[in-house]
């Protein structure tokens, strides 16, 4: 081959590469010719198995759109999705984190995208009253997330059936004594340290990654009659009551006479709440607190024997429950997104009424937001049935945000230390029994003053908002409150 | 002898005659003289570039660039607006947490310290020794923890001592050493004090490593002639050893007290300031005001929403304090420098 043959080769092989790169170029963004790929940002990981099961079925339906799901880890999901929103890249759709920027402030920075064009009201009627509120999940009008559940008695007691039966706690027909009271609990967990003689005990939990000891406070506090909980304030007084609300102290030191008889599994203040579900898993201990999500874990390692219940305060009869709110968030789209139509595709798959029964009867992660799908009788899974049977023990409760929506503008910076924090400093001695009411109390005023500087706040940005927008004299704990807001807005 | 361009500015305009003609001159000269040497030594400016591109952009910058923030209360989200003057500030020095992460910041330090330094020279000594066999294998074996990044430490021992911890106790029982399990991580008597063999055993090898390098200046002649005028092993560690090391142990010295006192990594990992605080060190303090919760061991710290505008002032706060500390530190050192050249004279 001559000089001048070999460059007109090379040329036109380049020239064809060239072409060829360019074409590719021009093809359809995202990969292959016509599909589409968008991204979405979670941190689920118990619920895992529904969401993955959903994408893929998604993904057979619309051939064209292809879903990358990032799982994110819980505790830092919140700094890396609002570092992404600063530096302006960042999923299309994503799982809604308000812990460092309020959704309200969310939407103002144009971070989330409007969805009326697609959330029209015939849309929204497929979801039951009272889903979609201004200031909670729609502003200025917009609709902007959606909820996915039915709000629920969030934490329950679960009990460890073999762990019962190994220690006699059984009834006539042989089911276990699920405990109804303090001092059932008190009484079982003697019997089960006892006999377990150092290898199993009567309760324990996992405040390793972050304080969990308000969860047992949701659990035996608020039947007591304590509406607050652990984050409060009571809405009939509008106040904040760790301190002056006596249930709280009794739990506390119920919480300490426990662990002083060493009902507690010992290494309960530094192993993760993940080890804890295992170690209970494993018998070591017989009782502990925790969430539905626990259930889909178990069921991963073949572990059902278990019993639950919740609201288990020093009376049987309860005089306080879960208070619900409208709406709900969950998912929304990004306003930077490239492929809103794709992007809508998979928010409507995700909020469909088959997505919440395959949630429910098929994957039991929690109630869904359709009540057609709550039935107890469709589940075959018994635990999860009486989670689901639990359903009632959340009643609708009084807001601020629903009184008021320019609520949604009033920031109450925390505190330090919390009320979790200081649980642990209950628990671990550093604080002493005596000074538990003297910590309570001055958390009180801690929040009190917190509270009554976001509202300042809020009312010198020109808000207007009160203090009394918190206060609801007249409500009565026990039964649902009556919300004065459009069932469809 | 002529002006040579080597010699310092003053001293080249000295021999150009009269002061008014010759200081142009000499600024001249020292331009010249100081592109030259920089000419000269161009590859050494080459390597170091980087690095100082570096601490220009992660130390410089930001140490100037959060002290804006510091009048600010800001979530660390867009542009800070809620201005609050002197206030962070006031609220830092009236925190009573901050104090106790200080108070345990120096504990750390002032226990990990001379602990450290001690096992450090001892073992250096003794790896020092041309008759030990297999020393080369020893020093890898000391200094492997060194190399190993400090949040792997803290995740290894916080699985080995709290969440698979479980067994480990249990053995204790059993061999009767202790009479219950213990939540090694969740005693708040007990956590700091682990922190600090944790923080021991992980930074070791580097002081060896520097007492060994040092050891090896020392002339062997210096222990031959000690040896010959009789001193025993103490004599020659007093009077040959030591004074060999003075130098270099100041500069050891110095750089473990700062390094105790950045301490982070390690307790963030381990324990994240809890339970209740009772491991709480000044820079995880200041973490968790600036990036909110998840904190492990129960609450170290349980800001649940970020104030990086607090966490910039309480940076500030400490970087003064630390300066005060290191101040202290050189006048200390300069003191006994005077006693000792005053003792010698």
């Amino acid at each position: 081959m001559d000089r001048r043959a070999f460059l007109g080769a090379a040329a036109t092989v380049g020239g064809a590469t060239m072409l060829g790169a360019v074409l590719a170029a021009c093809g359809a963004p995202g990969g292959a010719s016509g599909t589409a790929s968008i991204d979405t940002w979670d941190w689920w990981v118990s619920q895992s198995p529904w969401l993955d099961h959903e994408l893929k079925q998604f993904e057979h339906a619309n051939g064209n759109i292809q879903v990358r799901r990032t799982v994110n880890a819980t505790s830092s999901y919140d700094k890396l999705f609002t570092l992404a929103q600063r530096s302006n890249s960042g999923p299309d759709v994503f799982m809604i984190s308000t812990t460092t920027v309020p959704l309200n402030e969310q939407v103002e920075k144009g971070w989330l995208l409007p969805l009326n064009q697609w959330a029209t009201s015939s849309w929204r009627r497929r979801f039951p009253p009272y889903s979609f509120i201004e200031g909670g999940n729609m502003f200025g009008g917009k609709v902007y997330s959606a909820p996915l559940t039915r709000p629920s008695p969030w934490l329950q007691l679960y009990i460890n059936n073999k762990v019962f039966r190994d220690a006699g706690l059984t009834n006539a027909d042989g089911s276990v004594k699920v405990p109804r009271t303090w001092d059932d609990v008190t009484r079982s967990a003697e019997v089960i340290t006892r006999k377990g003689n150092g290898n199993t005990y009567g309760l324990g939990f996992g405040n390793g990654s972050f304080p969990i000891l308000p969860w047992w406070v949701e659990v035996f506090v608020r039947p007591a009659g304590s509406p607050g909980g652990s984050s409060g304030p009571d809405m009939r007084s509008g106040k904040y009551t760790f301190g002056s609300d006596r249930n709280y102290l009794d739990f506390a030191q119920l919480l300490l006479s426990w662990n002083r008889k060493g009902y507690f599994f010992p290494t309960s203040v530094s192993i993760s709440d993940e080890i804890a579900r295992a170690y209970f898993e494993r018998g070591k201990f017989g009782m502990t607190v925790g969430g539905v999500w626990n259930q889909a874990e178990w069921t991963q390692h073949g572990f059902t024997d278990y019993t639950l219940t919740t609201l288990v305060g020093p009376r049987e009869t309860r005089g306080g429950y879960f208070y619900t709110q409208p709406g709900g968030t969950v998912l929304a789209i990004s306003s930077r997104t490239k492929h809103p139509e794709q992007a809508w595709a998979w928010f409507d798959w995700f909020y469909g009424v088959n997505s919440g029964k395959s949630w429910v009867q098929e994957y039991n992660e929690d109630l869904s937001i359709y009540s057609q799908n709550n039935d107890p009788h469709k589940i075959r899974f018994k635990p999860f049935a009486e989670y689901v049977a639990l359903q009632n023990m959340a009643i609708p409760g009084p807001g601020a945000s629903i009184r008021n929506p320019a609520q949604a503008y009033v920031v109450v910076n925390p505190v330090q230390p919390d009320f979790g924090t200081i649980l642990t400093g209950v628990f671990t001695g550093q604080i002493k029994e005596k000074d538990v009411l003297a910590a309570f109390m001055d958390l009180d005023a801690r929040l009190q003053a917190s509270l009554d500087q976001g509202v300042k706040q809020a009312q010198q940005q020109g808000h207007k908002v009160s203090l009394d927008d918190y206060v609801f004299p007249d409500w009565d704990i026990t039964k649902p409150y009556h919300w004065n807001i459009p069932q469809y807005p | 002898m002529e002006a040579s361009s080597d010699l310092p500015p003053r001293e080249a305009g000295g021999f150009a005659g009269s002061p008014r003609k010759g200081r142009p001159a000499a600024a001249r000269r020292s331009r010249a003289s100081v592109w030259h040497r920089v000419r000269s030594n161009r590859w050494s400016y080459v390597y170091l570039a980087p690095f100082l591109a570096l601490v220009v952009v992660f130390t410089i910058y930001p140490l100037f660039a959060s002290l804006g923030y510091t009048l600010y209360q800001w979530n660390g989200v867009g542009d800070p607006t809620q201005y609050v003057g002197l206030q962070n500030f006031a609220r830092i020095v009236r925190d009573s947490i901050f104090w106790q992460a200080f108070g345990h910041t120096l504990v750390y330090t002032v226990v990990l310290v001379p602990v450290q330094l001690a096992l450090a020279l001892t073992l250096a000594l003794v790896l020092n020794d041309r008759r030990l066999r297999f020393s080369t294998f020893y020093r890898a074996v000391y200094f492997i923890p060194a190399v190993t990044s400090a949040a792997i430490v803290g995740v290894v021992f916080q699985l080995m001592l709290s969440n698979f911890g479980d067994s480990f106790s249990q053995v204790l029982v059993r061999l009767h050493l202790v009479q219950h399990r213990i939540d090694w991580l969740g005693d708040p008597h007990a956590v700091l004090w682990i922190v600090i063999a944790i923080g021991i055993w992980n930074t070791l090898g580097y002081n060896l490593v520097y007492f060994l390098a040092g050891l090896q200046t020392i002339p062997a002649e210096l222990y031959e002639a000690a040896r010959i005028d009789g001193a025993g092993a103490a004599g020659r560690f007093r009077h040959v050893t030591v004074p060999g090391l003075r130098e270099v142990g100041l500069i050891i010295l110095f750089l473990a007290v700062l390094g105790s006192l950045q301490v982070f990594d390690l307790v963030q990992v381990l324990t994240g300031g809890g339970p209740y605080y009772a491991s709480e060190v000044v820079n995880t303090y200041i973490y968790h005001q600036a990036f909110g919760a998840g904190s492990f061991g129960g609450g170290g710290g349980a800001a649940a929403q970020p104030n990086v505008g607090f966490a910039s002032a309480a940076s500030f706060f400490y970087g003064l304090l630390l300066l005060v500390i290191t101040g202290l530190q050189a006048l200390a050192w300069g003191w006994m420098g005077r006693r000792r050249t005053r003792a010698v004279g």
